[in-house]
């Protein structure tokens, strides 16, 4: 069961900040692929956002997510207070201009989901650092 | 332990009967897949609300460590 404390402070970041991304890392330094992929989405959008840094408090916020929005594994986006979802669910939505729609911004013209640009093959894996 | 891909998909079949599932291990690691996912289950639900049926129903394979990481890509049939 999720700490109460933690999971009200949580409650209130998601309702106090209309675009909300909890990740690995910072968005300057994330600390894994799928959370950078997630950042690189945004910037393109070009929306402003609230950025939580998971990896100090891992599975306590595991276990507050779980029960929120029964998910619980990061990144998570939230916008206006409900969970859009994690790298995939964002890039799917961004391909196909539900996230700008979500997020009420335009669409950029060249939408590309990071992982679609990954073709070259000396690029590495992501990283997942637990 | 490596993610055992036959057996995911059997546990996601098992969870939306009638699925055209489909599970692959996208590094070759074992522990970051990527599951297709066809179902009529689907059907009036939210994208992120499939997706949770997907990772509910191999949600012991994440909780016990042997995936860390499951793409998830739905559709409806047909």
């Amino acid at each position: 069961m999720a700490d109460p404390e933690l999971k009200s402070k949580v409650e209130e970041l998601i309702q106090a900040n209309p675009v909300l991304l909890f990740m690995k890392g910072t968005p300057d330094m994330p600390r894994c692929g799928f959370s950078m992929r997630v950042v690189q989405v945004l910037d393109q959008v070009d929306v402003d956002y609230g950025a939580i840094d998971v990896l100090p408090a891992l599975q306590p916020l595991r276990e507050v997510t779980a029960e929120i929005s029964d998910w619980q594994t990061f990144p998570q986006l939230y916008v206006n207070g409900e969970l859009l979802g994690g790298c995939d669910l964002v890039e799917e939505m961004f391909e196909s201009g539900e996230l700008a729609q979500a997020l009420g911004v335009e669409q950029p013209e060249s939408a590309q989901a990071p992982q679609a640009q990954q073709s070259a093959p000396q690029q590495s894996p992501p990283l997942q650092i637990e | 332990m490596p993610a055992d891909l036959a057996e995911l998909e059997g546990m996601i079949e098992a969870a939306l009967p009638g699925a055209e599932v489909e599970v692959i291990d996208e590094t070759g690691t074992g522990d970051h897949l990527r599951a297709t996912v066809s179902a009529p289950q689907f059907d009036g639900l939210s994208r992120i609300d499939q997706h949770r049926l997907v990772k509910a129903a191999v949600k012991e394979r994440f909780d016990d460590g042997t995936i860390h990481a499951l793409s998830v890509k739905t559709s409806l049939p047909g």
